[in-house]
């Protein structure tokens, strides 16, 4: 590349970051007050925490974080605080998945931080952390899955020859989850090589299969909260996961997986399609973790037989309870986490960012260092995010509609039943939850 | 009043002695058992606090008895146990009677041995999951590379074999401590009975199945009693590996009461099959100690 232009890339890449405003914001002043907080803990949220004595020096506060827990034992933690009536602390790291089980123990973060702070925020993402009608969380980082893909087999003129005579249609990275069928079937040659996978346990397959229901132009819920997911496009949706498993297209312990085993699965270079999060982006592409790297392609989710991309999506967010002594540092403190500086800290790490300015500055970054994959992937799941992304419904029942929906998609998975049999029996199942919560 | 505790000194004195240890007792342990058999008869929900006011008998209960899945996991758990400690004590004692036989060397290979509970189980499930990973698993990995099978074994997804795994992560962290307390047993031995058999003309078979093993068993019902309890609470390890699943093959009862507790928040309903598992419990420990006052008065016949 001439040097000319990529100093010319450099610096168009470089504009959006002389366009952030040079004023540190002002996050107050709390001087001797010690603001106590429970933070998720984990190798990928701890970057973000180095940053708190910035604020703790901007302030004059001092925070104590009194646990640091992965988010499955915050969840238990936070839940026993209510039940004890002990929430005597201001900052809780939550999800928008499991914020509507908390009830209204989070205060509405419009009436204590300012427009101005919010108005950055990606729109859809912070209609994601509403609650009732109340903004309950200020979102950190967002998640949803596109499909990650070897470029070199869908390449090689062998494949496309074969998989033309065999489904009489080109061999290109997929528009629909049909396609996906057709070629996970094509490349599996198990035990050495598989077509795709998926997470099959907990809420992880709970959330695939829900995203597929949609794409499938199905619904969880009618509007009266009757349990619907048993519907034919229910039955798509299921059969979808069942057929793959079936056709040993998929590895055979997959009913067991989580997003670690897939992650590591599509690095090891044995599966051609992934669908997954952002966040493995950069370890998918360093040499020294995965086969793979360097051979890549990345597209947006396809979509299912309503023409609709799946994008079960959440977000990571900060919440602040209304028991909070001080409300003012709490929402200091939380708009500083998530502010624009914060923000990029995250992004660098390939996290998915939500303030519409840190996507493209990041992008810009990213371009700037060469790092064409990283730009690929910031474009992609920006595209899911504003175009794709929706939640579970946000109702406090989800993880439990979600404890009785998995273990029956496992058993079609693994043969005990059919896929109808299988929803059936959930929808009974969960319409006992529906009742018992008092929506029927 | 002088003259009542004058009066009533005798019996007044070991009850203020023992008062410390009654109200720690009541405390610690009476009150929470009640109001946790309290809460069994509520709906309540970790995150409706006031649900606690609402009282409804013994419904929770008897859904319970109605729910084949409940049953099935208590059932899993009696067969969970029942083989986890059986292979447990028969490794032990085997380790055991093998490091007492070394002279030199005991002591380190006694602290290897305490390795493998050294771990939290939670890290013991995490890396059994990986090894029996049917796609990146060592284990798969090394048998199909041997030649020794072309299909990918589904270790933690077959009913029986996941069943197999998990006991296997939880024979590997825990004989250590059939073999600890059995090696105790082994070393406060006397040698006089041995040599007494030997005169006699014993061969090893017999003074192991007559001398030895007698002896040892009140260390092993021990050992089984303390084992027993663990493995009825047994959560992490299965958690991590397979959190119950495919489709309920590995649901014990902590699994199922853990995700009914906390994350579906009902405690009330999880205290009640707490309760119902705590029964399981009391069995156990009822039989073990049955057999090691059997065990005791045997020994003490043999003297």
């Amino acid at each position: 590349m001439p040097r000319l232009t990529m100093k010319a890339m450099v610096a168009t890449a470089l504009v959006p970051l002389m366009a952030v405003p040079a004023v540190a914001q002002d996050y107050g002043n709390y001087d001797g007050y010690t603001l106590r907080v429970k933070l998720i803990g984990g190798a990928q949220y701890e970057p973000l925490y180095a940053e708190i004595e910035k604020w703790e020096e901007m302030t004059g506060a001092s925070v104590e974080i009194l646990s640091r827990k992965n988010h499955f034992e915050l969840d238990r933690e936070i839940k026993q605080d209510i039940a004890a009536s002990t929430l005597d602390w201001c900052v809780g790291s939550n999800h928008t998945s499991f914020a509507p089980q908390y009830g209204s123990i989070y205060t509405d973060l419009r009436e204590i931080v300012s427009e101005d702070a919010l108005a950055g925020f990606v729109p859809l993402v912070l209609e994601h952390g509403t609650v009732d009608g109340r903004l309950v969380q200020l979102p950190r980082h967002s998640d949803v899955s596109n499909l990650f893909y070897i470029k070199s087999i869908f390449e090689d003129a062998d494949n496309q020859a074969a998989f033309r005579d065999e489904y009489g249609y080109d061999l290109a990275p997929p528009e629909t989850w049909d396609q996906v069928k057709d070629q996970a079937m094509f490349f599996a040659d198990p035990p050495d090589f598989f077509g795709t996978q998926f997470v099959g346990k907990d809420e992880a397959i709970t959330g695939r299969f829900y995203e597929m229901l949609v794409a499938e132009g199905g619904q969880l819920f009618s509007d009266d909260w009757e349990p619907t997911f048993n519907s034919d496009a229910g039955v798509r949706a299921l059969s979808f996961f069942v057929d793959l498993y079936e056709a040993g297209a998929v590895p055979v312990g997959v009913p067991n997986y989580l997003w670690d085993d897939t992650g590591l699965g599509f690095a090891s270079g044995t599966v051609a399609m992934n669908l997954d999060w952002g966040g493995w982006s950069a370890f998918f592409n360093d040499p020294e973790n995965s086969k793979v790297a360097g051979d890549i392609g990345l597209i947006r989710a396809p979509k299912g037989s309503a023409g609709i991309r799946t994008g079960w999506s959440g977000s990571h967010t900060f919440s602040v309870t209304e028991t909070c002594d001080n409300k003012a540092a709490a929402a200091s403190f939380v708009t500083f986490l998530t502010d624009y500086d914060r923000q990029m800290v995250e992004a660098r790490k390939g996290l998915l960012p939500t303030r519409t300015q840190v996507w493209d500055d990041a992008k810009a970054e990213f371009a700037s260092d060469g790092n064409d994959f990283l730009v690929t992937v910031f474009e992609t799941y920006q595209a899911s995010m504003a175009e794709d992304a929706f939640t579970p419904p946000l109702i406090p029942e989800w993880i439990e509609v979600s404890n009785v929906l998995w273990p029956k998609l496992q058993a079609a998975m693994v043969g005990d039943m059919s896929p109808a049999e299988a929803l059936n029996e959930a929808a009974e199942e969960a319409l006992l939850v529906m009742e018992d919560a008092g929506y029927r | 009043m002088n003259r009542f505790i004058r009066r009533h000194q005798g019996t007044l004195t070991p009850l203020l002695l023992l008062s410390p240890a009654i109200l720690t007792m009541l405390f610690v342990v009476a009150i929470p058992l009640v109001f946790s058999f309290y809460t069994s008869l509520t709906p309540y929900r970790l995150t409706r606090p006031e649900s606690i006011e609402i009282f409804v008998g013994f419904r929770n209960y008897v859904r319970l008895f109605g729910n084949d899945d409940f049953w099935a996991a208590f059932l899993r758990t009696i067969l969970f146990l029942a083989i986890a400690l059986n292979v447990e004590f028969i490794l032990g004692l085997g380790i055991a009677l093998l490091i007492n036989k070394i002279t030199w060397g005991q002591r380190t290979l006694r602290t290897i041995m305490m390795f493998p509970m050294m771990f939290s189980p939670i890290l013991v499930g995490f890396q059994f999951k990986f090894i029996f990973n049917d796609n990146i698993g060592i284990l798969n990995n090394a048998l199909q590379s041997l030649g020794i099978t072309d299909q990918a074994i589904p270790w933690l997804v077959d009913g029986k074999l996941a069943m197999f795994s998990i006991i296997f992560a939880e024979v590997w962290m825990s004989t250590s401590v059939f073999a600890i307390l059995l090696l105790a047993g082994l070393f406060a031995m006397p040698r006089d009975p041995l040599e007494a058999a030997k005169v006699d003309g014993c061969n090893a078979w017999q003074t192991f199945r007559h001398i030895t093993l007698p002896f040892i068993m009140p260390f092993a019902f021990i050992a089984m009693t303390i084992r027993s309890l663990d493995v009825a609470r047994a959560y992490d390890i299965v958690a991590v590996m397979t959190d119950g699943g495919p489709a309920g093959r590995t649901e014990l009862l902590w699994t199922m009461i853990a995700r009914v507790g906390y994350e579906n928040a009902r405690m009330g309903q999880a205290n009640a099959m707490a309760y119902i598992s705590t029964i399981l419990s009391i069995a156990f420990t009822y039989y073990f100690f049955t057999k090691l006052v059997a065990a005791r008065r045997y020994m003490g016949g043999a003297e």
